[in-house]
């Protein structure tokens, strides 16, 4: 009889149709999967994750790792990812995370608690190299972790044309909170504010050690977010916000202060040493100088920014990837990294030849003696995201207000962590 | 049927009855003529506002990034540029993502159709036990929201080991509750005789519904295509959780995080609407080739 | 189906009958398959992740991952700290998106439906394509657009110049709409009990701060792009209709208007109720708009349960958090649709009040129902 046969045969096209469609991702599309397997196979293939920044960080780095595949014949691969949280966090989930990945100073301890990175760094050769506030802000329960691979700290920044037109010599460089509001009143006009910088604690945290105030206490145990010295940073922030000489990139059309800056839209700006690699390739046109950041009631302060290079514990390529952390955190990469895109070494022993080869960004070194990092408590992200969802706003609310709310949830994380 | 109605009443009105209802009647034909005419009014004006986002979208693309931004409402622009498209073809990941969706759609298309069709004469015509239950197992689980899946969804694609691959994007798209109704739907309304002859000269279920009750079932078919098409080309939430490597970056995606300012730290208008329109075009051709197929399916697609 | 029955009794799962049930159960095997991995295992896995401590690291269902109870829920929804404060944002902002996108898209789509399925009406085809058009683009390309459209320098704002208005900063000016307005007439504090009280770690005075400027801006493009696939639903309820009930009323001696109010309003109950559903459940939804255009901000005003949901797992690897918002959203949703379908439903004794002639209310006969009062919303 036929009608058996019929069904088996039913079957069987069912079965070849949806098998077909599986094939239809499985098969020979599936190439990309295997840079990614390997990683977690051991057969030596790195794979590098870093986000998107300027074109001239992504080719330096991509170079560099070019060469050193080259040389040690270890096939290593750039990601750029264009949300890189995002993507640590699904490979992490997936069990199949980058060998090497940046890793911001304010998320460190977070991965560094749930056993996510190899503590390398006392393992390089140049272990000891590194600026002992960089090192602390890479160190979880007393071993330190992960190499920093460079830094940088906050700066103004004048467009000396818009300078000029205003009728502002070298004698109005403001070096006080009064003056900086006079001279960023004097520069805006009808088509270009006088000051910007970004709605965020990474930007307005600088005010609060110029005005004595700090995050939290010494030991990192008790939060001071909204002490009188803060609330009266705010407050001035807040002032120039409400006179007008100071607006946010977002406000006048730009993504960040480094754009509003370059196009015209800002005189100055307040930023970091990755403006120079920025301008250098976004906006050759404009002719800018770098000072300190004026000096608050108490005295001078600026923020650090510094990120490292994780190693990720599920690994299976530890060695290799250490290699190519040290060679990329080299003395010599350092200063090939700073003349491509601006960023300051990490390590000693380049910061003389550093100052001697750029003195016109010397103010971005001079910063480092009396800059504050970030704040880096675990959980504290969310704080801190919090935070600048809350100065964005800052026009029309009270800095009090916003600092009070802050301390509750800055002090519930440091409890918690306790 | 107002119209014949009313119509006649005037054309009476004139012979029969005396002058002042000739006048009420001339008068409302003029307030019908003026009634008309504002209902053009309000329509045109209504589609205007509809339509001509989308070509401030055409136009944008091909303008610089500062006339885009200086004279963000004309038509035409200052400056012919194709600078966005050279920017969007040869410096970026553009083609990647558009050959992605295409791979995605067409498979995802030709599944779903498939499987439903499938499915969908199976509840509808196949006697079998547990046809109650499965079916209202079906509706339970249309009923639930597509953000309670995007975490569980990643969990479940990383367990089974498919996570970041195209089986990942592919597989768990074929699972469309709603298709496996219109299709059974649709093959309820067909008449059993032309099934009953089909087994009376001896054809088993399969060659029923592969060569007889399918074809007829054209109609719905296309249906089904359109809104799979349409379902997966615009697809976005699933494409984050299931894959993560720029290689398998679809278009949606892709557009996305270039709005998010992905591909440079700015606001390069020209490009992302070029991109956009790019993206739309596909969906517009088949929008307009079965216009008249789409606007009539009570059942269309639902845009979240 | 089952033919007239012979004598002898067939066994189950043989012959022609038991192979049917072989093919249909092989015919709906795939689907199934595929439902049940991908629509409930998830929920079930979802489930557990928000009830354990997984922290992102291997499988949830790992030795290592330990069962936390209703901690997750608790934090979200009782504890008053960040997560709740988040938590409180996001409903908030998604609820005034909800009050008014639906009524209104309803509204603009039941219009457009009206005026497009009119007799005299040439061209009908044109508007029906224009309207329907937004539609069928994806919800990235539509918030590009609007992005554009509505920046600071975008279209919407030189032609408000036009008007002489100033458009507002859209996308990035975090001020809820109603507090703009209530300053605009001189209220600016809270008064007592609305500052000092709250839910969901938000005070009342917060909560009814409106949507944000950026929360407009997709208000507005939520409309525009679903009020098409809506017209459609309400056309093809419209032309099904029948001209002789139209032609009754119109021998009544009704004007157009009551028309509408009284006989074709009520007919169109059953795809009104769709129409309001979907967009229910569609509008709590809403991830897309807020992933490609604003992520949460200006100020996490347009943060959205669902956004917060895929933000607190994938970004900040607070996994069973997230899951737990979105089984929230879950009882949300049903709940809504729910009292929805309770507030909508047919009755079918006329209302006490609306009847004309008071028998009394004996040997349980109901009173005539009377045309004017069938259906018609009190």
């Amino acid at each position: 009889m036929h009608r058996p046969s019929r069904t088996t045969a039913l079957t069987a096209l069912i079965a070849s149709g949806t098998l077909a469609l599986t094939a239809c991702g499985g098969g020979s599309f599936n190439e990309k999967s295997d840079p990614a397997e390997s990683g977690a196979t051991g057969s030596g293939e790195l794979n590098i994750l870093v986000w998107t920044s300027s074109d001239a960080e992504n080719d330096a780095v991509k170079s560099a790792v070019d060469a050193w595949s080259k040389d040690t014949g270890t096939k290593a691969t750039v990601n750029v990812a264009s949300d890189l949280v995002q993507q640590l966090s699904q490979g992490f989930a997936a069990g199949n995370p980058a060998d090497v990945f940046y890793l911001g100073a304010e998320v460190f301890a977070g991965y560094a608690a749930n056993g996510s990175l190899l503590a390398y760094a006392d393992e390089l050769s140049n272990a000891d190299d590194f600026f002992p506030t960089l090192r602390d802000s890479f160190t979880y329960d007393g071993t330190f972790t992960c190499v920093p691979k460079d830094f940088s700290t906050l700066a103004l920044i004048i467009n000396t044309d818009a300078w000029a037109a205003a009728g502002l010599t070298d004698a109005d460089i403001p070096t006080t909170w009064d003056q900086l509001k006079e001279v960023s009143a004097k520069l805006t006009t009808a088509d270009q504010v006088g000051l910007t910088f970004g709605a965020e604690y990474q930007r307005i945290g600088a005010f609060f050690p110029q005005a004595g105030g700090a995050m939290t206490n010494d030991d990192g145990t008790t939060a001071t977010v909204n002490s009188a010295e803060n609330v009266e940073a705010l407050t001035y922030v807040k002032g120039l916000l409400t006179d007008g000489v100071l607006k946010y990139p977002a406000d006048i059309g730009a993504g960040w202060g480094g754009e509003a800056f370059g196009t015209g839209k800002a005189a100055m700006t307040i930023e970091g040493n990755w403006i120079t690699g920025a301008m250098k390739t976004d906006y050759p046109d404009v002719k800018y100088r770098v000072v300190e950041l004026p000096a608050g009631p108490a005295g001078k302060g600026t923020m650090q920014f510094t990120v490292c290079w994780g190693i990720a514990a599920d690994s299976a390529n530890q060695d290799a990837a250490k290699k190519l952390v040290e060679a990329l955190t080299s003395t010599e990469q350092q200063l090939a990294n700073a003349e491509a895109f601006g960023v300051m070494p990490s390590v000693q022993s380049a910061a003389a030849d550093w100052k001697a080869r750029y003195p016109d960004q010397a103010a971005f070194l001079d910063g480092a003696d009396y800059a504050v990092g970030v704040v880096n408590a675990q959980g504290s992200a969310d704080v801190i995201s919090d935070f600048n969802a809350k100065l964005e706003a800052l026009a029309s609310t009270d800095p009090k207000a916003i600092l009070d709310s802050v301390q509750t949830n800055l002090q519930a994380v440091l409890d918690a962590n306790s | 049927m107002t119209t014949t109605s009313a119509a006649s009443v005037a054309a009476r009105g004139r012979s029969a009855l005396p002058r002042p209802s000739r006048i009420r009647t001339d008068r409302s034909i003029v307030r019908r003529r003026v009634a008309t005419s504002l209902t053009y009014a309000v329509l045109i004006a209504i589609a205007v506002v509809y339509i001509y986002p989308f070509l401030i979208n055409v136009a944008t693309s091909f303008k610089t990034d500062p006339d885009a931004a200086a004279d963000p409402l004309s038509l035409v622009p200052a400056t012919w540029s194709s600078a966005a498209y050279a920017r969007l073809f040869l410096r970026s990941e553009f083609p990647v993502w558009f050959t992605n969706s295409v791979i995605v759609t067409i498979c995802v298309t030709a599944g779903r159709v498939f499987l439903n069709s499938l499915a969908g004469y199976a509840l509808a015509r196949v006697d079998f036990r547990g046809r109650r239950v499965v079916f209202a197992g079906l509706v339970a689980v249309m009923a639930v929201p597509g953000v309670v899946l995007l975490i569980p969804k990643f969990l479940v694609i990383n367990q089974l080991g498919i996570y970041d691959s195209y089986a990942g994007m592919i597989i768990p798209l074929l699972a469309d509750a709603a298709g496996v109704f219109i299709m059974k739907n649709f093959f309820e309304s067909i008449p059993r005789s032309v099934e009953e002859a089909a087994k009376i000269d001896g054809a088993g279920t399969f060659r029923t519904f592969w060569s007889i009750v399918l074809p007829m079932a054209r109609p719905a078919v296309i249906t089904l295509v359109i809104l799979s098409f349409q379902g997966s080309w615009n697809e976005l939430s699933h494409f984050i959780v299931s894959a993560q490597s720029p290689e398998l970056m679809t278009l949606t995606k892709g557009v996305a995080q270039l709005a998010s300012g992905a591909l440079s730290q700015g606001n390069q208008y020209p490009l992302k609407l070029a991109a956009a329109a790019i993206m739309t075009i596909p969906v517009a051709v088949l929008f307009f080739v079965f216009q008249k197929r789409i606007t009539n399916a009570s059942t269309g697609a639902v845009k979240e | 189906m089952s033919t007239t029955t012979t004598a002898r009794r067939r066994p189950r799962g043989s012959g022609l009958r038991g192979r049917e049930a072989a093919a249909g159960w092989l015919f709906i095997t795939p689907v199934l398959v595929i439902l049940g991995l991908f629509l409930v295992l998830p929920v079930i896995m979802a489930a557990w992740v928000s009830v354990s401590d997984w922290t992102g690291r291997g499988s949830p269902f790992s030795g290592d991952v330990g069962f936390v109870g209703a901690r997750n829920y608790r934090t979200l929804v009782a504890e008053g700290g960040l997560a709740t404060q988040d938590f409180g944002t996001s409903i908030r902002n998604n609820a005034w998106y909800v009050v008014l996108v639906v009524p209104i898209q309803t509204a603009i789509s039941l219009f457009l439906a009206v005026m497009v399925n009119r007799k005299v009406l040439r061209g009908r085809g044109f508007f029906r394509t224009a309207f329907y058009f937004p539609s069928v683009t994806s919800s990235v390309a539509i918030t590009v657009l609007w992005l554009f459209l509505f920046s600071a320098s975008g279209a919407v704002n030189k032609i408000l110049s036009y008007l002489g208005a100033e458009g507002p900063n859209w996308f990035n000016d975090p001020r809820g709409v109603l507090h703009v307005t209530l300053s605009a007439i001189g209220i600016d504090q809270p008064a007592g009990a609305l500052g000092a009280h709250g839910f969901l770690g938000i005070t009342w005075w917060e909560w009814l701060a409106g949507p944000s400027f950026a929360m407009s801006a997709l208000i507005l493009m939520a409309i525009f792009t679903t009020s098409g696939t809506f017209m459609l639903l309400f056309i093809a309820a419209l032309q099904n209709i029948s001209g002789e009930v139209e032609e009754a009323a119109l021998m009544d001696g009704t004007t157009g208007w009551q028309r509408f109010r009284y006989v074709t309003l009520p007919m169109l109950r059953p795809t009104l109720f769709t129409v309001l559903t979907l967009g229910l459940i569609g509008t709590w939804q809403v991830f897309d708009q807020i992933y490609t255009g604003t992520q949460g901000g200006p100020s996490k005003t347009t943060l959205t349960p669902a956004y917060l949901s895929y933000s607190a797992s994938f970004n900040n690897g607070h996994w069973g958090q997230g899951a737990a918002i979105a089984f929230v959203l879950f009882a949300l949703i049903v709940a809504l649709t729910i009292l929805q379908r309770f507030a909508l439903r047919e009755r079918n004794t006329v209302p006490r009040r609306k009847r004309f002639n008071q028998p009394p209310p004996a040997a349980g006969d109901t009173p005539p129902a009377l045309p004017t009062s069938t259906g018609s919303q009190p």
